[in-house]
């Protein structure tokens, strides 16, 4: 039965991190493969917080989430001057120099050997050690961060996002502020891209910078792709669909090394057929209808306007 | 400090190469072939598995495993590409299903060969010449040499050749080719075999320099992306430029602060080029970098 609750709470972490990855990479359309980067810093923020200055998760949260969104809000104002593909060679580069620091600078993140001994979870004294508690209250912060993205983006500021991923120029001609829009979203996917991290350090109680690597990135954004551009349920069956998928694999008895490279073959292959078939995530790729928003096929004439 | 100046001259002439294996192929298509990392891999393992699996001589595994790659680059192009454009998908989701891509074939050399670093060398390990008190292996010779006939070879095909001019038509205009009568789907498939052939060059160099492991390529093709758009793309000189930059950048920094410190250095550069001068050095006007 733990092992179960194990794997809903996995489950929990990715939806938040791929639901706030979806705000930047689906609505608005800049596909930012920085994601992971983010989440390792909520996780190093936790770890270090709890373990040196004896925080406590209540504080360390908004800590968390506030440092993140600084960070993004400097790398946003950066990497937002570049459009589409050179914004992800962009982001990717973000991610690298975020794993790098994590692994090399011994002095505040111990390197590649890791932070262990993170204590556990208490809030207003009462200590979450089964893991029934902690998943409600992971559960409990899917939920927030779920409501609060489908507030954002049913508001008129998600259809700002919406319209400047449809034709920028546009947008700006009816007096939207493109840039300070996309700064705001990503700013936004950051801060709840630490959640996770604060989440993930409390619950493993050790983190190291292998778990926040590029790969990590490209799995986060293919639970995005594969849930379906701004389809927030979708992105839950999707992250619930690629955690269970290796169990899945050693269910029928597969090593666990064979079943790890196998998940990766699946979801590269799901990317792939996904994109060529021109449809919007897994639902729509087997015709079950989905509740959310629909969205069109992103013909190229959108695309191509803006180009002389 | 002679020891840096060579490591600068082999890690420069390297990443020649792969920026031309690669701009090769951004040139007609003008998207980012992520999946070039995984035919870099390949070429590698290819080589691996021709030599020392069947135990065939290297001068028939390598030709073999080259012959190999191309035609699996000339099949993701088919495949994959070309009915991509053929629907105009956008060039932002051809990138992610060749990110898809590259995370299917990368695994695939995974589940065949396993992730520990393999070795091309058979053996003892040769101690290499002395040149300027700096020490440089065979290997590295004549991966110097052999990059910088290829790069010329290349650049000189792409200037003189007919199917190199027709290239150079494709990626100016692909429109205005195609009613001057070029097959620009037929230029294009020659993009791909010769920049797989480039890729899997590079795969086995380095391979035979330091090793193999099946994420080998991503860095590589994340520096050969960082050269081109440093340089410029489509410009050979801006191309020499930018390799010799990077190159002279990683070692000067292994050399003072750590080589730990070599991926941070890298992408400040490729951020700062791409703030500051998203064109590179050479400057050619290229897709919708200006805003």
């Amino acid at each position: 039965m733990d092992y179960l609750f194990h794997l809903l709470i996995l489950i929990t972490i990715y939806i938040i991190l791929a639901q706030s990855l979806s705000l930047t990479a689906g609505f608005a359309g800049m596909v930012s493969l920085a994601q992971a980067g983010f989440y390792g810093i909520g996780a190093y923020s936790a770890a270090i917080l709890s373990l040196n200055y004896h925080l406590s998760f209540l504080s360390i949260l908004p800590i968390a989430m506030l440092f993140c969104g600084i960070i993004a809000l400097i790398v946003s104002t950066i990497a937002l001057r570049t459009v589409e593909d050179y914004f992800i060679i962009c982001t990717l580069g973000i991610q690298v120099i975020v794993f790098s620091i994590m692994n090399n600078w011994t002095g505040l993140t111990n390197g590649p050997l890791g932070i262990p001994g993170i204590p556990s979870l208490t809030i207003f004294g009462i200590a979450f050690q089964n893991k029934l508690q902690f998943l409600l209250l992971s559960i409990c912060l899917t939920i927030f961060v779920f409501l609060f993205l489908r507030f954002f983006t049913t508001s008129s500021f998600g259809r700002i996002l919406k319209a400047l991923c449809e034709d920028e120029i546009y947008t700006q001609s009816i007096g939207k502020d493109v840039f300070l829009s996309k700064i705001i979203s990503f700013t936004i996917t950051a801060m709840f891209g630490a959640i996770p991290g604060v989440l993930y350090a409390y619950y493993i109680s050790y983190i190291d910078p292998t778990i926040f690597t590029v790969d990590e990135s490209i799995f986060i954004l293919s639970i995005v792709i594969i849930g379906g551009k701004r389809n927030l349920w979708g992105i839950i069956i999707a992250a619930a669909f690629l955690i269970l998928l290796p169990e899945a694999l050693r269910f029928i008895g597969l090593p666990n090394n064979i079943a790890a490279n196998l998940r990766q073959i699946i979801y590269g292959l799901i990317l792939v057929i996904l994109i060529m078939t021109g449809k919007n995530g897994i639902m729509d790729l087997f015709q079950v209808k989905m509740k959310g928003n629909p969205i069109k096929p992103i013909n190229s004439d959108n695309f191509t306007r803006n180009t002389p | 400090m002679q020891q840096v100046l060579l490591n600068i001259i082999i890690s420069g002439f390297l990443y020649l190469l792969l920026a031309q294996s690669f701009s090769i192929i951004f040139l007609t298509t003008k998207f980012f072939h992520i999946a070039h990392a995984a035919i870099i891999s390949f070429g590698a393992y290819f080589t691996f598995f021709f030599f020392q699996k069947c135990s065939l001589s290297l001068w028939v595994a390598i030709p073999f495993s080259i012959l190999i790659s191309i035609l699996l680059g000339l099949l993701i192009e088919l495949v994959i590409y070309k009915p991509l454009r053929k629907k105009k998908t956008p060039s932002l989701l051809i990138l992610i299903a060749s990110l898809g891509l590259y995370v299917f074939l990368q695994n695939l050399i995974s589940l065949f060969w396993g992730d520990d670093t393999k070795n091309l060398r058979s053996g003892d390990i040769k101690i290499g010449y002395n040149i300027f008190e700096a020490r440089i292996t065979s290997i590295q010779i004549s991966l110097i040499f052999i990059s910088a006939i290829l790069f010329v070879l290349v650049s000189v095909f792409l200037k003189f050749h007919k199917v190199g001019k027709n290239i150079r038509a494709v990626s100016a205009n692909i429109e205005l080719a195609d009613i001057l009568g070029i097959n620009s789907e037929n230029i294009i498939l020659w993009t791909f075999g010769i920049g797989s052939g480039m890729a899997a060059f590079v795969g086995i160099l380095v391979a035979s320099d330091t090793g193999l492991t099946p994420t080998m390529g991503f860095n590589l093709l994340l520096y050969g992306t960082v050269v081109m758009i440093i340089g410029g793309v489509g410009s050979n000189w801006g191309l020499i430029g930018g390799a010799f930059l990077l190159a002279t950048a990683q070692h000067l920094t292994t050399y003072y602060m750590d080589s730990k410190w070599i991926d941070v250095v890298t992408y400040t550069i490729l951020i700062l080029f791409l703030i500051w001068k998203p064109l590179g050095f050479s400057g050619t006007r290229f897709k919708k970098v200006e805003i």
